[in-house]
């Protein structure tokens, strides 16, 4: 499917604090990005968004709530990984001719809906409370997803030697890059000492380990190159995509080092005819600061259990040799579960960031997709057509 | 101070039911593939290497070592907040499968990955009891 179907509109929601509703948000999102796009919301003729119940955006309610039926439309239960899942299965739709035009997004008001009376602010979960685990976790005080990926952290440094200062090197690479971007929710600096010295959740997870819990949506609209070419935006084209899912579990083996996205990589380079050497701007997803340096090695950035001295080198930044999460990441712009690296890969691919958010004649941008209890993966490889 | 909130009681399933029952007989038992030995845990229908079907639930040495392993400092869970900081871990047991459990009886500093630990019965409260383990002498 390499270089058939194209991005050819994308937008975020408002972000952070919104007290707004997940749907609102995601249609939100989506209006804008039909604008961005320069076409009508009659054109689209397939919905892919992310399921499967009412904390999350429904198929069927994101188009009660954009007033159109389509030929094609189902939700997505990957998780973070769903959004690029929903780009691959968007390209899959319209090869089969089921669509021509597909809208895909997801939003989420994690801050608002945990924030909104104080027996909400005291849930600390975000899954409902029925999927949540009834043994081998609340009776030994296992909650939450910074302790089940601190497992794979703190099994990281012992094997190969990471230190919490490399995590801090991701967590201030990110930080750097939201203070560029005007949406992003995180507005101050991260020193060293400040990452060092906040109070920890799940060691080794402290406060500047794991992402934000935010309001905000994201939506891509993808369609064939050829229609891409006539309409209003740059067309960012679809050059790749894979996925691979450690369905057995993050406890077994050693899936909590060596992710699925090392599978899912190399599937997504084989159909892109690309490798690691030909990304200029990598989105990661980064729930927490471990998993980016664990995604990196597994994408071939650098050799496994090397990627603590490649992100203290300084390789992530914007004028590093892999700039990352540009827009800030979950760590610092907003967390919507991977959906705002989609966005920020089209918009660093179309080269209309004033020069100090631009990454310099980039031409190739990966985005990386991870969740489903931790188990799913996914990527994406965008070009500039 | 005393606490209105209750720790939590692991809620056991169908399957995992007999599991929990002999812990409270301070009996560590897993289903065993009577055709090939592997222990599946937690149960499933078939066994995972060979897919026969029959399992014996037999008596596990209790042995294992730490995988991994994280220290709580938040609270998550308001019957916890006088138990902050613990250890959660992530226990390989010496028969195969990998166990959820709380690490004990020592200093949290000195805990590490790899270091070899043993089963203890610990009640949570009201005389249920749940497996812990502790650094093997």
């Amino acid at each position: 499917m390499r270089d058939k179907y194209a991005i050819v509109g994308t937008a975020t929601s408002d972000l952070g604090r919104t007290g707004k509703d997940s749907l609102e948000l995601l249609e939100q999102a989506m209006r804008r990005a039909i604008d961005d796009a320069g076409i009508k919301v009659g054109d689209i003729d397939g919905i892919v968004s992310r399921g499967p119940d009412d904390i999350y955006t429904h198929h069927q309610r994101v188009g009660a709530r954009l007033g159109i039926d389509v030929r094609f439309s189902t939700s997505l239960d990957n998780g973070g990984a769903s959004q690029i899942l929903a780009v691959a299965l968007a390209c899959m739709a319209i090869d089969a001719g089921l669509a021509t035009t597909v809208i895909t997004g997801y939003g989420r008001n994690s801050w608002t809906r945990t924030h909104t009376d104080e027996g909400n602010r005291t849930q600390m979960e975000l899954v409902p409370q029925d999927q949540l685990p009834k043994e081998f976790a609340p009776e030994y005080g296992y909650f939450g997803a910074p302790g089940t990926h601190a497992f794979g952290a703190r099994r990281h440094m012992f094997e190969f030697g990471t230190k919490r200062e490399h995590f801090g090197a991701v967590a201030m690479a990110f930080r750097e890059h939201a203070l560029r971007n005007p949406n992003a929710v995180m507005k101050k600096a991260l020193t060293m000492d400040d990452y060092l010295n906040a109070r920890m959740i799940a060691e080794p997870y402290g406060l500047y380990d794991c992402s934000l819990v935010s309001d905000g949506a994201g939506a891509t609209i993808v369609t064939s190159l050829e229609r891409a070419k006539t309409l209003k935006q740059h067309p960012v084209v679809i050059k790749g995509f894979g996925t691979f899912n450690n369905t057995r579990g993050w406890l077994v083996e050693d899936h909590m080092i060596r992710l699925a996205a090392k599978q899912s990589a190399e599937t997504a380079y084989r159909m892109a005819g690309l490798s690691a050497a030909d990304v200029n701007t990598a989105q990661i997803y980064d729930c927490f600061t471990g998993m980016v340096i664990a995604q990196l090695e597994d994408y071939g950035f650098c050799k496994k259990g090397d990627g603590g001295p490649f992100v203290a080198s300084g390789a992530l930044a914007l004028d590093g040799a892999l700039p990352t999460n540009t827009s800030g990441g979950q760590l610092s712009e907003a967390h919507v579960e991977g959906m705002l690296q989609i966005v920020e890969a089209v918009r660093q691919l179309r080269h209309t960031y004033p020069s100090e958010r631009q990454v310099k004649d980039a031409q190739v941008a990966l985005v990386s997709g991870h969740g489903g209890n931790t188990v799913c993966h996914s990527s994406l490889l965008l070009g500039r057509a | 101070m005393m606490s209105n909130v209750m720790m939590p009681l692991p809620q056991p399933s169908i399957e995992t039911e007999p599991f929990w029952a002999a812990i409270q007989e301070r009996r560590f038992v897993m289903p065993k593939c009577d055709a090939c030995g592997t222990v599946s845990f937690p149960p499933t229908v078939a066994c995972g290497n060979c897919a026969k079907t029959a399992f014996t639930w037999t008596e596990m040495s209790g042995r294992g070592k730490v995988y991994s392993f994280v220290v709580y400092h938040r609270v998550y869970h308001p019957a916890f907040k006088d138990k902050v900081p613990y250890v959660v871990a992530v226990v390989d047991l010496e028969e195969g499968p990998r166990i959820i459990s709380n690490i004990v009886g020592m200093p949290i500093a000195d805990v590490v990955c790899d270091m070899p630990v043993t089963v203890a019965y610990d009640e949570v409260r009201d005389g249920y009891l749940i497996p812990k383990f502790t650094r093997s002498a």
